[in-house]
């Protein structure tokens, strides 16, 4: 009898063992296609992959396409760039200046418990449909989630490498290059992942309410005409710079923190 | 490996093409000779009336202490009985209520250039390579001093690596490096062994007491081990709640043994003295 537990793929099969997780994927893209292109779904509801495609080739011709990515991704930087910016700082502050952290932790963690989404219709008022709302928006969200991890960071700062930053004799300046500020980075760092998902989140919704440009116009204005191929290709798109911008953080955690263990690739 | 600070290597090996800083490696005699030059620059230690309490708790009771310029003491004593908080003390890391510490016989409150301390954890920053530990407080043209002082601990080859991949004894062999390279004139020792494995713990003490004899500072440890004490000091303090309860020279020349009978007398008699004491409430 056969002791082997598992069924081994032969030498010149062995790369569809590495490819094993995009099988399923893979199946379920072709069963919606045939099931698209036999009418068992009508296109209405789902258009078939092929038609996605199409949808995409024709919008990069026209180069609509890229023109919606470009205006989105400003705004998704901006927001991200200001929004970024004050929670740092003020999560820095507060971290590290006492007086700093009572007089104004509690207003920030009232204001946290707004919905920023809900501000929506106020955003429309005060801003109009421009890019500020949008921008506003986008940097009310990110905030949060950086300004938290840099405060948590701070405060987690090991008291034994404080006080031997004391007897070398480092000045606050010192101290805080050298001991405080990188044993916040990694807290900094996840923070950072989680405001991108914010960022591209609050875009989604800004977007689709209010604005006659970007990713989210795309879909609003192709559901008014039924072109459901071009509304999935919207959500497509948002996957793709959600999975980029995550990308592109951890990236920047594997630069930043290789002395980290955990960080290490070897 | 991990790839450490681009800058580092840049600087690192633009100091090893330069033929004055291998000059300077080289002749390890004559470092050595240099550092004996300044040995009467250890610190005098004058405590009076000490005394230091934590809430109820009295740790320290009225202490008196003189320590000679470049002596080695050797504090002992169970846990809890104030050891290492009169080391504070006189490091100035902490203050007393009562009572006065001079260095050369100048009032001394907090601490300084001049006195270095070692934790028992070697507390090396995770995110700087080895060699930019060492360099810590110290100017940028200080470079070769600090590639000096690892080569002094044997570590001068894992100047670039992340403190994180060096074994316990390693890092402390960086943060005696990182000590020494400000020359300072007193060195406080907080159990700093207490952490390593035996082995380790003797290679350590032998690395000690070497530094010890070249640069002449004044040395005091804190430690549980009393073998460690008899073996490394010239005098042991046995401290028993708060208060002197022993202090003896040890007239021993060096380097010593550990099998040496007069030494192990000595350790026996002081462990003795410790046992038959109550343990402090």
């Amino acid at each position: 009898m056969n002791k082997r537990s598992h069924y081994e793929l032969p030498n010149w099969l062995s790369w569809l063992k590495d490819a094993s997780g995009w099988l399923l994927p893979i199946l379920l893209i072709a069963f919606w296609d045939i099931a698209a292109r036999y009418g068992w779904i009508t296109s209405k509801i789902l258009p078939a992959p092929s038609d996605i495609v199409n949808a995409a080739i024709n919008l990069s011709l026209s180069g609509e396409i890229f023109k919606n990515i470009l205006i989105s991704t400003k705004r998704a930087g901006g927001g991200l760039l200001i929004g970024g910016s004050i929670g740092l700082i003020l999560g820095l502050l507060n971290g590290i200046f006492r007086p700093a952290d009572r007089y104004l932790d509690t207003t920030i963690q009232m204001i946290r418990n707004i919905p920023h989404l809900a501000l929506i219709p106020l955003v429309i008022i005060w801003f109009g449909i421009g890019e500020e709302g949008k921008i506003f928006l986008v940097a009310l969200g990110v905030f949060f989630p950086i300004y938290a991890n840099t405060y948590h960071g701070i405060k987690m700062a090991d008291p034994q490498l404080l006080e031997m930053g004391r007897v070398y004799d480092l000045n606050h300046w010192q101290l805080f290059t050298q001991v405080i500020f990188p044993s916040a980075l990694p807290s900094i760092l996840v923070g950072l992942r989680y405001a991108l998902g914010f960022m591209w989140l609050t875009l989604i919704v800004a977007e689709t309410i209010a604005t006659t440009s970007g990713i989210g116009y795309m879909a609003m204005n192709a559901r008014e005409f039924m072109q459901t191929d071009v509304v999935v290709l919207a959500i497509l798109i948002y996957a793709l710079l959600g999975k980029l911008a995550d990308t592109a953080a951890h990236l920047l955690e594997l630069r930043l923190l290789q002395w980290h263990p955990s960080f290490r690739h070897s | 490996m991990p790839i450490p600070n681009i800058n580092i290597l840049r600087e690192r090996s633009a100091y090893f093409n330069s033929d004055a800083v291998s000059n300077y490696l080289k002749p390890k005699m004559k470092v050595v000779e240099k550092v004996k030059s300044n040995s009467a620059s250890g610190i005098a230690i004058q405590v009076q009336n000490l005394s230091k309490s934590f809430g109820d708790i009295k740790v320290l009771e009225n202490l008196n202490l003189d320590i000679k310029p470049g002596a080695f003491v050797a504090i002992v004593g169970r846990s809890g009985c104030g050891k290492s908080t009169l080391l504070r003390l006189i490091s100035g890391l902490d203050q007393a209520e009562v009572g006065s510490i001079s260095y050369d016989g100048n009032p001394h409150s907090s601490i300084n250039g001049d006195a270095r301390f070692m934790f028992q954890e070697a507390r090396l920053l995770p995110w700087q390579s080895v060699i930019n530990n060492v360099r810590l407080g110290l100017k940028k043209t200080d470079f070769p001093k600090a590639l000096n002082a690892l080569q002094q601990v044997g570590l001068d080859a894992r100047a670039d690596v992340w403190p994180s991949v060096l074994s316990g004894g390693q890092r402390q062999r960086v943060a005696l490096a990182r000590s020494l390279v400000h020359e300072p004139r007193l060195l406080l020792l907080d159990e700093p062994l207490g952490a390593l494995d035996a082995l380790t713990r003797i290679e350590m003490q032998g690395l000690i007491e070497k530094l010890w004899r070249e640069h002449g500072f004044t040395a005091i440890l804190v430690t549980h081990d009393i073998f460690e004490a008899v073996s490394l000091a010239d005098r042991v303090i046995l401290l028993n709640d708060g208060k002197i309860d022993l202090d003896i020279n040890i007239d021993l020349p060096r380097p010593r043994q550990r099998s040496d009978v007069e030494l192990n007398r000595l350790g026996e008699e002081i462990l003795q003295r410790i046992l038959t004491r109550p343990v402090a409430s």
